[in-house]
């Protein structure tokens, strides 16, 4: 297990498990979605009503729309149907280049760089990169942002303080350059800092930014002025970093900006002012402080989508002494810690109370911990119509590609996701997702709740399956009732030898226990939910601040 | 309904904050009132208005609206200011280049460093936040007010003040990038030919961008100016007075050296840090003209560092020396006041001379003596108000004024003074800094940029 663990931390969060989804083969080019609620665009709904996709492009909407001959239908009784979101930054669809594997800060000089003047790349000097023949679509970011309805992403290279330029492109296609919708819309930049060579800080970002944004002042000048008369003049010397600056310098490109920490966005609120570049105020997560700033100044935002973790439920265990010092302390520190994490879930509805207009970014949240993410920030203030907006119509109008998608409308692309509940409904399902009028097809989650009135036999020895990132790892229970008192032990092939389970649990089929193992010379305890059918069983496994995976096993006979 | 309070306590805490970076008005009643530069005054009043002195003298009226502190009983003295600490910085050190001019610690404040609240508990209104020592030449500083409880990292920047800049002699430099990688400066030589190879550098810059400048003022477009170039840029700011040299020292020959650096290309506005071996050249340093800001009693944490005595400030001040005492620590700042004490014991120094040293001597160091550090009509209202005088080991500091405003009050004084509280972590992590007093905080920084530059 606590090689699990290490390869699960070795292997970082970018891998999921194996989805379920499915592109069917285009048999037809037409599809017809008949009877579902169509949220054509925030706050407009149609009941009981068809939409038509023809050839990647939507055809028509409505309750009286009749379906082509030859158009493979969907019966979508009781789904929605909402225009495919946008995620309005992100490096969804581009591989992670193999070098920084251990995350840029952690990297290595490599031999014979002068760490005073290093090589634009190692410095994070890029900005004319594009994406173009990196994307690829079977990517599996670009996967797991499908499955949860997106069907278009802003997407820059990865690197550091100016890793490239923005293109558009669909989730899905042939090859890179079939994704791919526009490029070159935006410049991209971010602080930070390089590994062990300039800029390897905060203010060394800072500076060189504003010496390359002044370098591009220069550059543009002297070029205007050798194309108008170039006799005497030294010629310009090309610079592709500076040339790919100059539109943003020119006013005629938007810089999107990270700046997720409420001191970032002030950093970056005061470059804005000192050079006057057209800012986009990228990833803010603690934007709250500074809304009636952003609304005046009208700078377009982009909302996080990552949110601090909830805190763990924590179970007072038995028989441990209550200290009343301590607990007004603790009560005090968790007042505080509650407050600011209300907050943060707060943020989004903050700005729209504003009247900002924003877009959400999926670049630092886990793809699982997004839907979460909406319905805490719905829950907190925002309406349902103001979250899909950043979902939809927002980022679109902020991309210039309104005409294109962010709603549901005749002549627009065929990008469309079906959930079978109210997407922002605890539990709602993504069953169909439809990008340039091409089909994906999910099923609907396993359900990992037993049920309190089934019952369950769980004697006998198990062997189970845990679905970690990039593996599976394997071993035995073996489980014992004694008239409801179950007793049992825990083996995985990483462990030496079997523990005994705590704390077991039977509530009809669902059986709960947890497994203490040892890990760096620390014990710490798995919990276990499975529901058992008959003689297998499915349910996850919690590993601490880990995560919970899927776990997945059946009875190979009676124990001894 | 939750959310609801909590919106509501999100815009109480907007307005409060906001409110905090304006200046405010109190008259201080009756205290003993530490003039420092025009003695000491009993029974004195202080009246301040929107953040200003406006009047000291006896038995002041408070205009309407304006609130009385009681200071019966108290000394009221000049906020404490610091010439040298590394708090409310999010960067200390860009170790990469022996010369670094072009990066500015001010870009980079953290309003949300509780340093910030505990120096203000120790009476200290402004400090100077540095740049680390890892490089000849370092980044630029930054003066800050202490107005805790701003999220916005430019209300801390004290407006108006000169700008400043890190340079470094001896053991640090050479550590990181002769022993580090190879390359000048391996030796205190080395150090004297990085500041004359820049300044060098930098008067061609500035002639290129002169005769540029001629040029168009000729209507000749063909001649062009250098390309933009931040680091050359803050050296000729050097070499036109505009920034004032902060430099960290220890041996006497260095620091002499630098003042015939500076000699050479014409700089006159230099301020020495530690310098421990400065008795060694008190007479030299006040014939320059060159400030001094040191330690009361710290040393032997490294080899250059070992030939010290507690008198050094008390022998620079009798040799006419602008002289400091600094903390170059986040547990230090609290006590600066103990710190000056300590040259009555060690130099017989006066009252008003001890608290010169944390007062208008660094205010004269950081060119901001015309603002802060002596309580004057038109001064700014940064005040520290003691229990005791502030040179007694029984001294208590009890309010803390920046702009006239109270940003510590001892009687209000609650137990979590974070700003940035983890939403993730109930239990917050509190470190001690072990590296205090067995090593200066300049070179913050940079075991890890030395760990990841040479033993990767």
């Amino acid at each position: 297990m606590l090689f699990l663990v290490c390869a699960f931390l070795a292997i970082g969060l970018s891998l999921q498990a194996q989805s379920v989804e499915d592109a069917l083969k285009p048999v037809t080019r037409t599809y017809a979605l008949t009877n579902a609620t169509i949220v054509t665009q925030p706050g407009e709904m149609i009941e009981g009503s068809t939409i038509v996709i023809k050839n990647g492009l939507i055809d028509a909407i409505g309750t009286n729309v009749s379906v082509p001959a030859g158009a493979k239908v969907i019966a979508a009784d009781s789904m929605y149907v909402y225009a495919g979101f946008i995620d309005a930054l992100s490096n969804t669809g581009v591989p992670r280049p193999k070098n920084e594997d251990n995350g840029p800060r952690r990297g290595r000089r490599p031999d014979g760089v002068n760490p005073g003047d290093p090589p634009r790349e190692l410095a994070g000097v890029t900005p004319e990169k594009q994406v173009r023949n990196d994307l690829k679509p079977d990517e599996r970011s670009v996967e797991d942002m499908r499955k949860l309805g997106y069907t278009a992403a802003h997407v820059v290279p990865h690197g550091r303080m100016l890793p490239g330029q923005g293109s558009i492109i669909l989730l899905a296609g042939e090859d890179g350059e079939d994704m791919l919708l526009s490029e070159g819309l935006s410049l991209f930049t971010q602080f930070e800092a390089a590994p062990g060579v300039f800029p390897a800080t905060v203010i060394g970002v800072m500076s060189k930014f504003d010496e390359l944004y002044r370098q591009t002042e220069q550059m543009i000048m002297h070029m205007d002025a050798y194309a108008k008369n170039p006799k005497g003049m030294d010629r310009p010397e090309r610079d592709e970093a500076l040339e790919a600056m100059a539109p943003v310098v020119k006013g005629e490109k938007p810089l999107f900006f990270m700046a997720p920490g409420v001191k970032d966005i002030y950093r970056v609120l005061r470059m804005q002012d000192d050079l006057g570049f057209n800012l986009v105020l990228t990833g803010v997560k603690e934007a709250w402080h500074v809304a009636d700033q952003i609304a005046e100044a009208n700078i377009p935002v982009i909302v996080n989508l990552e949110l601090p973790d909830l805190p763990k439920d924590s179970k007072k265990k038995e028989g441990e002494e209550e200290d009343e010092a301590m607990d007004d302390e603790m009560k005090m520190l968790q007042e505080r810690a509650a407050e600011r994490m209300q907050a943060f879930e707060s943020q989004a509805a903050t700005l729209a109370d504003a009247g900002i207009q924003f877009g959400f970014t999926a670049m630092d949240a886990k793809t699982n911990d997004i839907h979460a993410s909406l319905r805490r920030m719905i829950e907190h203030g925002l309406s349902e119509d103001q979250a899909l907006a950043a979902l939809t119509t927002t980022p679109a109008a902020m991309l210039g590609v309104s005409d294109m998608m962010g709603t549901l409308e005749e002549g627009k692309m065929g990008n469309l996701l079906v959930s079978d509940a109210p997407y922002f409904a605890e539990g709602a399902n993504v069953r169909f997702v439809m990008i340039d009028g091409h089909l994906f097809e999910y099923e609907a989650k396993k359900a990992t709740k037993g049920n309190p009135d089934a019952t369950a036999n769980v004697n006998g020895e198990w062997s189970y399956t845990v679905e970690v990132p990039g593996q599976t790892s394997e071993g035995t229970l073996k489980l014992i009732d004694n008239s409801g008192e179950i007793s049992g032990t825990f083996y995985s092939t990483q462990m030496p030898s079997a523990e005994d389970i705590e704390n077991a649990r039977l509530n009809g089929n669902e059986l709960s226990f947890d497994a203490p193992v040892s890990m760096g010379g620390q014990r710490m305890s798995l919990q276990f939910t499975l529901v058992i059918t008959g003689d297998t069983f499915e349910g996850t496994v919690s590993v601490g601040e880990f995560g919970t995976f899927d776990v997945e096993g059946f009875r190979e006979g009676d124990p001894e | 309904m939750r959310y609801t309070i909590l919106i509501a306590l999100l815009l109480f805490f907007g307005v409060s904050l906001s409110a905090q970076s304006e200046a405010g008005s109190m008259l201080i009643k009756n205290g003993t009132v530490l003039t420092v530069t025009n003695g000491t005054m009993e029974n004195t009043d202080v009246l301040v208005i929107d953040g200003k002195i406006a009047e000291i003298g006896k038995n002041l009226r408070a205009p309407r609206g304006v609130e009385e502190v009681d200071a019966t009983g108290m000394h009221v003295m000049p906020g404490i200011i610091d010439c040298h600490s590394h708090i409310a910085i999010d960067a200390v050190n860009e170790a990469t280049n022996p010369v670094t001019a072009e990066v500015w610690v001010g870009d980079a404040l953290d309003p949300l460093d509780v340093s910030i609240y505990r120096a203000l508990a120790g009476g200290v209104t402004a400090s100077h936040a540095m740049h680390g020592s890892a490089n000849a030449i370092g980044g630029q500083c930054e003066t800050i007010k202490h107005r805790y409880g701003t999220y916005n990292p430019n209300d801390l920047r004290m407006e108006g003040a000169p700008r400043t800049i890190k340079f470094a002699l001896g053991e640090n430099p050479m550590r990181v990038h002769g022993e580090g990688r190879g390359i000048q400066p391996a030796t205190r030589m080395g150090i004297e030919q990085v500041f004359r190879a820049a300044f060098s550098e930098a008067q061609e810059y500035q002639a290129a961008k002169q005769k540029y400048e001629a040029a168009q003022a000729n209507d000749d477009n063909t001649v062009l100016p250098p390309q933009f170039d931040r680091r050359m840029e803050t050296l000729v700011d050097i070499l036109e007075g505009e920034i004032i040299i902060h430099c960290h020292s220890y041996r006497a020959d260095e620091i002499y050296m630098l003042m015939q650096v500076c000699e050479d290309f014409g700089i006159d506005r230099l301020c020495f840090q530690h310098v421990n071996e400065g008795f060694k050249v008190a007479p030299e340093l006040a014939e320059f003209g060159a400030g001094a800001s040191v330690f009361a009693d710290w040393w032997a944490y490294k080899f250059e560092v070992y030939y010290s005595t507690a008198y050094n400030a008390a022998i620079l001040t009798e040799n006419g020396v602008v002289t400091s005492i600094n903390s170059d620590s986040g547990e230090l700042i609290r006590h600066l006041y103990h710190e000056a004490a300590k040259t009555q014991r060690y130099g017989e120094l006066s009252n008003d001379e001890a608290l010169a040293l944390i007062t208008i001597n660094p205010a004269k160091q950081l060119g901001i003596d015309d603002r802060v550090g002596s309580l004057e009509e038109g001064k700014d209202a940064d005040i520290a108000i003691f229990k005791g005088h502030p040179l007694s080991i029984y001294a208590v500091p009890m309010k803390t004024i920046v702009d006239g405003k109270v940003y510590f009050d001892r009687n209000n004084d609650a137990d979590d003074q974070r700003l940035d509280v983890d939403p993730e972590e109930v239990m917050p992590a509190f470190f001690l800094d072990v590296q205090d007093h067995n090593y200066e905080n300049c070179m913050q920084g940079t075991y890890q940029t030395f760990n990841a530059l040479f033993r990767g």
